[in-house]
């Protein structure tokens, strides 16, 4: 008889005698992978799309008066002495005029009754890659407000700032959810592999008896929390898989949701989650049978 | 008082000055010095409480004295550890008072339990249990839970057990407790056998009967100490 036929036989024994506590860890470990996952999956989504809007932030400086060449070259050298930006595009009134109308498309004969020059003239400042933290974004924005002739700054801040925060939130969030993976992945097996020790101390007195070798007694139980990890992560991982599969075909199509382009983990990302999934379900068998597991 | 082993020259069991003390009111063994030969098979008697159970957990190492040295074989068993302590029990059968029987299982599936550690295969254990328990007329017990069983059927089991690995040694503390007397004469030819077949058996008892007529060495302990060590006058 094989080491590791018995090792198995032994598991399956283990899984028999205390199947409902084993389901319940299951369970949980399955359900801590799913929600970390989660969201984990929409926070990167949300850096993803938040980056794209990066692409595309711009900053518009609302001036009094129309700059005149020697005016121009003095808001670039101010614009450029807080930092180095990516472009400076001037805006006159008859530009602002044509703009406007173009995004008016088909309604654009509104401006019909309109003067040309209602629109006031303005700097379009597209800011380095560099400066497009949020924090540096509102400096900026504040400098280029107190520069002599500026009505105002418009960044769509609040937007952004709404933005900026709810990715935060979703960042405490992860990390929440991450620390209760910890927790019930290292706890739950934990107790589960305790439950199992205590219901069989007499046969691990007697295997001792009849000249179990360490590794005969604890590797079983350290399976156990390595199958606890694999079947938890891996099903934790499919069922988001599937809730993710659902949503895109439930939800495709026009609507709030189309404006994210989600995607779901690389299959690297998803394997770590496994892996980590089932070294903590390991870590967890292993501390209990440290503690309560003398040979 | 003559503590040496005269059957053999080569020692299985030595024990010098082994003290065994629980608390500062307990002191279970006290100063036992004894050798016991291979292939030897020793009686420790004594009333309840003498120290008898207690000095066969040391010799299984299930126990550490308190003071003193046990060799097994010649090796030290208080620096026996992980694997090596472990063939060691491999090598010894005993079958305790309190049976340490898995009451949840069959009674061939604990026999088995001593033959599966060692990695025997799976059809000779098959071969061995059966003979085993037809042996100790179990036959008919084999795919029933010993704890469904009478105390005289789970101490065979227990027996059983002991001997399923053919070890070395066998130690078996009062093997017929719970025996009537044609029971207690097969199991003692069970021992006997083992012993022939070159096994050291020490049977710790307070029965008589199985060492009255026996030529073999008999220790007799009091409060934990060796009172005598003497040949039983048997045939």
């Amino acid at each position: 008889m094989s080491f590791w036929f018995t090792v198995f036989r032994q598991v399956g024994r283990n899984l028999r005698q205390t199947w409902g506590s084993q389901l319940m860890t299951l369970l949980t470990v399955t359900l801590s992978v799913l929600i970390f996952a989660f969201f984990y999956l929409v926070y990167t989504n949300m850096l993803k799309w938040g980056d794209r809007l990066g692409d595309d932030l711009s900053l518009i400086v609302y001036l009094e008066e129309e700059p005149g060449p020697e005016l121009q070259q003095q808001y670039i050298k101010k614009i450029t002495t807080f930092d180095e930006v990516e472009k400076i595009t001037f805006i006159s009134r008859a530009d602002a005029y044509q703009r406007f109308g173009k995004q008016l498309g088909q309604n654009q004969d509104v401006l019909d009754d309109l003067p040309g020059d209602f629109l006031p003239p303005s700097i379009e400042v597209i800011p380095l890659k560099s400066l497009r933290n949020l924090n540096q974004v509102k400096f900026f924005s504040a400098y280029l407000a107190k520069l002599p002739g500026v009505l105002k700054v418009q960044y769509g801040h609040e937007w952004i700032e709404k933005f900026y925060y709810f990715t935060k939130l979703l960042s405490i969030v992860m990390l929440l959810s991450g620390t209760l993976l910890i927790m019930t992945t290292i706890f739950m097996v934990a107790y589960t592999i305790r439950l199992t020790i205590l219901n069989r101390q007499a046969e691990l007195e007697l295997l001792k008896l009849v000249g179990a070798t360490n590794n005969y007694i604890r590797v079983p139980f350290l399976l156990e929390g390595l199958l606890q990890g694999i079947l938890g992560s891996t099903l934790g991982i499919a069922s988001l898989y599937l809730l993710f599969q659902w949503i895109k075909l439930h939800f495709s199509g026009p609507g709030f949701l189309n404006m994210f382009q989600f995607s779901f983990f690389p299959p690297v990302i998803s394997i770590t989650i496994i892996g980590v999934s089932i070294l903590l379900c390991t870590l967890g068998s292993f501390s209990t049978m440290q503690k309560f597991l003398r040979i | 008082m003559n503590t040496n082993p005269t059957q053999s020259s080569e020692i299985m069991i030595e024990m010098i000055k082994a003290s065994k003390v629980y608390s500062k009111d307990v002191k279970a063994l006290n100063d036992i010095s004894i050798s016991i030969a291979n292939g030897e098979m020793f009686f420790i008697i004594g009333m309840s409480g003498a120290g008898k159970t207690t000095l066969l957990k040391l010799i299984s190492s299930m126990e550490q004295p308190t003071t003193g040295l046990i060799e097994i074989g010649g090796a030290p068993i208080h620096q026996l550890k992980g694997y090596k302590l472990a063939r060691l029990r491999q090598k010894i059968g005993v079958a305790y008072q309190d049976f340490k029987l898995l009451t949840d299982r069959t009674a061939a599936e604990n026999v088995a339990i001593s033959m599966e550690v060692s990695y025997k295969k799976p059809q000779m254990i098959r071969k061995r249990v059966k003979d085993l328990l037809a042996q100790l007329d179990l036959t008919d017990k084999h795919n029933k839970i010993t704890g469904d069983l009478s105390r005289g059927e789970q101490q065979r089991v227990t027996l059983a057990r002991a001997i399923a690995n053919s070890p070395t040694m066998i130690l078996v503390d009062e093997p017929t407790g719970n025996l009537d007397a044609a029971t207690t004469e097969k199991v003692m030819k069970l021992l006997m056998k083992c012993n022939k077949a070159g096994a050291t058996v020490v049977i710790a008892t307070h029965d008589d009967t199985i060492f009255r007529h026996t030529s073999h060495r008999i220790m007799e302990l009091q409060k934990g100490s060796i009172l005598s060590v003497s040949r039983g006058n048997g045939t």
